[in-house]
């Protein structure tokens, strides 16, 4: 049993756990001064490289050269119009789209709701099927329908405490305080919000998207839905779970579970073991 | 040495050699689920531990008040004080975050520990006589840790907690005839008073832990007086208690436990963000946040207001609201019959006698069958408390799932109830060692044989006749350096039992002995024969089993820590 | 070897201890403070736990345990003691007094108790009939400013607020705009163009019904999923709640703002025995 080996990898050990304990706090606490100061950082608030359909539609960049520019008439024609129709007028099938506006098309495409697969579920999040340039296209090729609408947002950063107020008004009651979301009966969900960029927030304010409410301007000015998109932004960061493992950030529900299947098994393990006989 | 001094000093003061000698070789049971309760306590005791650090900077007002600190989205609010210093705690007091969630951690823990415990006393009838009042004081203390969980999760006056209030308000407020006054009476006013938030700071932190603190002294001061009850086995009467002494043994074994609980609990409160009230926002009464649950250990009586029907009527022309039933009417229920069992159970059955040998659960197919029928009961209404999330997990409507709560709530608990007493029949009746070997027809047998007479017939008396007729049966007295001992063999020499302390005389240890072992032969021996216990003896593959698991253990945790938020996050 | 494995855990026991004050010295961290603990505890837990199941035998012990029905000399001995001629029992009329004054004090003691309820000595019934909301109450929003009608375009939810009582727990509401041809009730309390405006609290616990599905026209209860139809008058169309949302009649004022023209149609939030 007592094997010169075995004591010398104790003794690494031993010494691993001393490295470990008295070095990685050191190793990671010295950089913050405060237990954990949550401050936005300016990165969080725009995604780093803004997506190229972010660019206000005013502005927009003509598509790279040497590759040609995606024909947004054809691109339409052949994966919306059976839904929507050839005037955008929409059909039994899907809505019109005349005057849904360049960001209602931006968020749908961009987040991958459109084209949808399944037209009896709420569409949902996906990989986006279009490249950013197709995805200008369709949004220039869908404008021309006309009727207006709102455009794309150009979200610049904002107040982080001022947006939390407005979240905590209109947004939490169906995303969660925490921006996991909830089920909304009739089987609609409000999704979580932890994926979505600056643009794609601002513009399901601006838009309200499926079941979703819309913020126009008269309910909520530009200023603060930059606000608004900075506090969401920072939301999504995980630097907000100071407390450790968020446990999807659900709450009291799964708080619940884990005191039963880890703090309760463990404790009821450990008296199995400790009330009975060691000779048995 | 200076030990013994200050001891020698304290009992020629105090005459305490008596009373310690008789609590150091108190024998506890050797079997686990005895411990339960003490998990229960020593969460409590980490409750106070942490608890006491909260109240230095937890300030109890709904005075405004603005927070400057470290959470920017917060900084420069203003809001509750209450909420205020919450979030300070939070952020800006160093271990202040660690404190409050293993605080808050401990809270779910005890109610948890609370109930497993409660359920072990309940299906091996532990709480016959003699044992009724401390059944009564321990499902007082349940009720009154549900009331001090709920306080507790209600302070910081974040939103979620502020809904939660408005929910019990509004609970309060249905109660026929008294209800508004009820209301007023407790929470001060019209939600959302100001009195709320320090009435309910005094009763969390003052009132409730005072009355607790003086129960558990007179649950544990009741338990030693009774000492422990014990399973049935060989050597064991309903005049004897068999097992490991206080001391040392137990007393180790105990300690390691306390830690134990201690070493999980801080493990929750730095690896498991608990109640996240900077996330939730200070609570308004227009802003709402969802999913929206309660703690785990009131969301039974959430999931009823959830799937009670939405039923109201007037009683000449006075409104009985949708919430009085499930709120009050079955909360109250609940802890009626849960105090009158052991006097409903002594009617039924008729049985007087006093018990300090156990039922193994499978031998009161009734007891059983109410039990697990109630464990159904309640976990299905705690889902229901959770009906949003499930419906979203398992990506169905919510009205399903309230459907098929609704039914099952009613119809599972009878179902398992009948199963389990028709299983336990079975295998009372027949010779089937397990359930794994019950037949067919003893199933049959046990669902159409008509009732019997009071279930089990009183252990005790049998047994006790038997005892002292086996011919090796015997206890043995005698004398080692100046005191007297004794020990008691059984018949087959499998068991031997040391009398736990000595005694100083040879009739005191043969009086102890008899108590025991009534009617068992007392010889007198020149001194301990050698005991035929064979030492521990555990295979390399056992131990290597326990490392594995450890390691497991280790691994899941740290995973837990750093890998499993990613996955989280998709939701 | 075990004593070994015991002393190995009380170091590593304290090594926790050491890494905690570490953790705390230089500035704390919830994750590193809550690990070191807990391995300082285990390590404690698991020698205590190795010492006593491997150095110390368990079980093998017994202890006697009397009966705790006395026997009936000793019961009489505690009667006689209790009941000696100059016993205070004996003297019945002496102990009804007795009796008669400690109810009295207890009694008494309860009237303080009615110092908890509301300084202000509202009645329970009135407090919870009223609302801020009267004729002539102007519609403002979360920062307290004044509402329009153009403020509610259709498509959204505003949260509305009487002026002056933005924090109050029964005032708050908030207003829809509807296409009013989509009606299939009237509602309680007549629209504006479209324009409706309900109690936010839900009728059967109270929580604010925030939840809006645009385009069904049916706002939903977080905490129990009551969903009310606002095309029906608000009627409870699913979950526990029983009551339509009590309405708010409102008008547009001289300077084309929103005002209420009275209190809600009915008390908001839960139910309760004297509600009207």
């Amino acid at each position: 049993m007592e094997m010169p080996q075995r004591g010398n990898r104790r003794r690494a050990l031993a010494v691993a756990a001393v490295a470990l304990l008295a070095l990685g706090p050191a190793a990671i606490t010295p950089s913050t001064t405060a237990p954990a100061a949550i401050t936005p950082a300016p990165a969080a608030v725009r995604p780093a490289a803004m997506a190229p359909a972010a660019v206000p539609p005013g502005a927009r960049a003509p598509a790279p050269t040497g590759t040609p520019a995606p024909d947004g008439a054809d691109l339409y024609l052949r994966t919306c119009a059976s839904c929507h129709g050839v005037q955008g007028q929409g059909t039994q099938r899907g809505p019109s789209l005349v005057g849904v506006g360049p960001a209602s098309v931006d968020f749908q495409l961009g987040t991958g709701r459109m084209p949808l697969k399944d037209e009896r579920q709420q569409p949902t999040r996906h990989e986006p099927v279009f490249s950013a340039a197709e995805i200008a296209a369709l949004v220039d090729h869908v404008a021309s329908f006309g009727g207006g609408g709102p455009r794309i947002p150009d979200p610049a950063p904002g107040d982080v405490a001022a947006g939390r107020q407005i979240f905590a008004a209109n947004c939490a009651p169906c995303h969660s305080a925490t921006g996991s979301g909830t089920d909304l009966t009739n089987g609609l969900v409000a999704p979580p919000l932890y994926e979505a960029t600056a643009v794609q927030i601002a513009e399901a304010v601006r838009v309200g998207p499926g079941p979703m409410p819309a913020f126009p301007a008269e309910v909520l000015t530009d200023r603060q839905v930059d606000d608004l998109t900075s506090y969401v932004r920072l939301l999504q960061s995980e630097r907000l779970d100071v407390g450790g493992n968020p446990l999807g950030r659900l709450g009291p529900a799964a708080e619940g579970l884990v005191a039963w299947l880890i703090g309760l098994s463990l404790l009821v393990l450990a008296v199995r073991w400790l009330g009975t006989r060691a000779d048995r | 040495m200076i030990v013994g001094r200050f001891v020698r000093g304290l009992d020629d003061r105090l005459r305490v050699s008596p009373v310690a000698r008789r609590a150091l070789a108190k024998v506890f049971p050797d079997h686990w689920s005895f411990m339960l309760g003490e998990i229960a306590l020593y969460a409590f005791v980490a409750l106070i531990l942490t608890g006491v650090y909260l109240t230095f900077f937890f300030e109890a007002s709904t005075a405004d008040r603005v927070y400057e600190g470290g959470y920017a989205p917060l900084d420069g609010t203003t809001t509750s004080a209450a909420y205020a210093s919450t979030v300070r705690l939070s952020f800006d007091v160093r271990a202040g975050l660690l404190v409050r969630q293993t605080h808050h951690w401990a809270a779910l823990v005890f109610v948890g520990a609370i109930v497993l415990h409660l359920l072990r006393i309940f299906f091996t009838g532990a709480f016959r006589r003699p044992r009724e009042i401390n059944w009564l004081v321990g499902v007082t203390m349940l009720a009154l840790a549900l009331l001090n969980g709920f306080t507790g999760y209600s302070l910081p006056d974040d939103l979620l907690s502020g809904t939660g209030l408005r929910i019990i308000y509004s609970v309060v407020e249905s109660i026929p005839v008294v209800g508004a006054w009820a209301a007023f009476l407790a929470f001060g006013g019209e939600f959302p008073s100001d009195e709320m938030i320090p009435r309910m700071f005094v009763s969390h932190v003052l009132l409730v832990p005072g009355i607790l603190v003086a129960l558990v002294s007179i649950h544990l001061a009741i338990l030693v007086r009774q000492k422990h009850s014990q399973f049935p086995g060989p050597g064991r009467t309903e005049h004897n208690v068999v097992g490991s002494r206080f001391w040392p043994g137990y007393t180790l074994r105990t300690l390691a436990l306390f830690a134990w609980v201690l070493a999980v609990l801080f493990a929750l409160g730095g690896l498991a963000q608990i109640n996240p009230v900077w996330l939730y926002g200070p609570f308004e009464p227009s802003q709402a946040t969802s999913p929206a649950q309660p703690d785990w250990y009131v969301a039974w009586a959430d999931g009823a207001l959830r799937l009670f029907p939405p039923v109201e009527f007037r009683i000449f022309g006075h409104l009985v609201p949708a919430p009085f039933f499930p709120g009050v009417v079955l909360g109250g229920l609940t802890f009626a019959v849960l105090y009158a069992w052991p006097f409903l159970e002594r009617r039924f059955s008729r049985d007087e006698l006093p018990h300090q040998l156990l039922d193994p659960p499978r031998r009161h197919p009734v007891r059983l069958g109410v039990g697990v029928g109630a464990i159904v009961f309640f976990t299905l209404l705690v889902l229901a408390g959770a009906d949003e999330i499930i419906a979203r997990l398992l990506r169905v409507p919510l009205a399903d799932v309230v459907t098929v709560l609704r039914v099952s709530v009613l119809v599972l608990p009878v179902v398992a109830g009948l199963v389990a007493y028709l299983v336990t029949r079975a295998l009372r009746g027949g010779d089937a060692a397990g359930f794994g070997d019950l037949t067919r027809a003893e199933l049959r047998r046990a669902a159409t044989r008509r009732r019997t007479a009071p279930a089990p017939p009183p252990v005790s008396a049998p047994a006790e006749k038997a005892t002292g007729r086996e011919p090796g049966e015997r206890v043995e007295v005698w004398p080692e350096r100046g005191v007297w001992r004794w020990r008691y063999h059984a018949a087959d020499g499998g068991v031997v039992l040391t009398g736990n302390r000595a005694a100083t005389s040879e009739a005191a240890a043969t009086t102890a002995a008899r108590t025991a072992y009534p009617g068992v032969r007392t010889v007198r021996v020149p001194g301990p024969g050698p005991v035929g216990r064979s030492a521990p003896v555990r295979s390399g593959l056992r131990r290597w089993g326990r490392r594995v698991a450890w390691g497991a253990l280790l691994a899941a945790a740290l995973r837990r820590g750093r890998g499993g938020r990613g996955r989280d996050r998709r939701g | 070897m075990t004593a070994r494995r015991i002393g190995a855990a009380f170091l590593v026991s304290t090594l926790g201890a050491v890494g905690f004050a570490t953790t705390y010295a230089l500035g704390g961290n919830t994750r590193w403070e809550g690990v070191s603990l807990a391995v300082a505890f285990t390590g404690l837990a698991l020698g205590l736990a190795i010492w006593a199941r491997r150095l110390i035998p368990t079980g093998g012990h017994v202890e006697e345990h009397e009966s705790f029905s006395p026997p009936p000399q000793e019961r009489a001995l505690a009667a006689a003691a209790l009941t000696t001629p100059d016993s205070p029992p004996r003297r019945r009329g002496l102990l009804a007094l007795l009796g008669l004054a400690v109810t009295a004090i207890g009694a008494a003691a309860l009237f303080p108790l009615r110092s908890l309820l509301p300084y202000d000595r509202t009645r329970p019934q009135q407090a919870l009939r009223d609302t801020p909301w009267e004729a002539g109450v102007r519609l403002v929003d979360t920062d307290g400013r004044p509402l329009r009608p153009a403020d509610v375009p259709a498509g959204t939810i505003v949260g509305v607020f009487p002026e002056g009582h933005v924090d109050t727990g029964d005032g708050p509401a908030f207003a829809v705009r509807l296409d009013p041809r989509r009606f299939s009730r009237p509602p309680p309390a007549g629209d504006l163009d479209g324009l409706v405006v309900y109690s936010m609290l839900c009728t059967h616990a109270g929580c604010p019904v925030r939840l809006y599905l645009n385009g069904t026209g049916r706002v939903l209860c977080p905490c129990h999923q009551s969903s009310f139809d606002l095309l029906a008058a608000a009627r409870p169309v699913s979950g526990p709640a029983a009551r339509a949302l009590p309405g708010l009649p409102v008008e547009v004022d001289p300077d084309g703002f929103l005002r209420a023209t009275g209190d809600f149609t009915s008390p908001p939030g839960a139910g309760y025995w004297g509600r009207p």
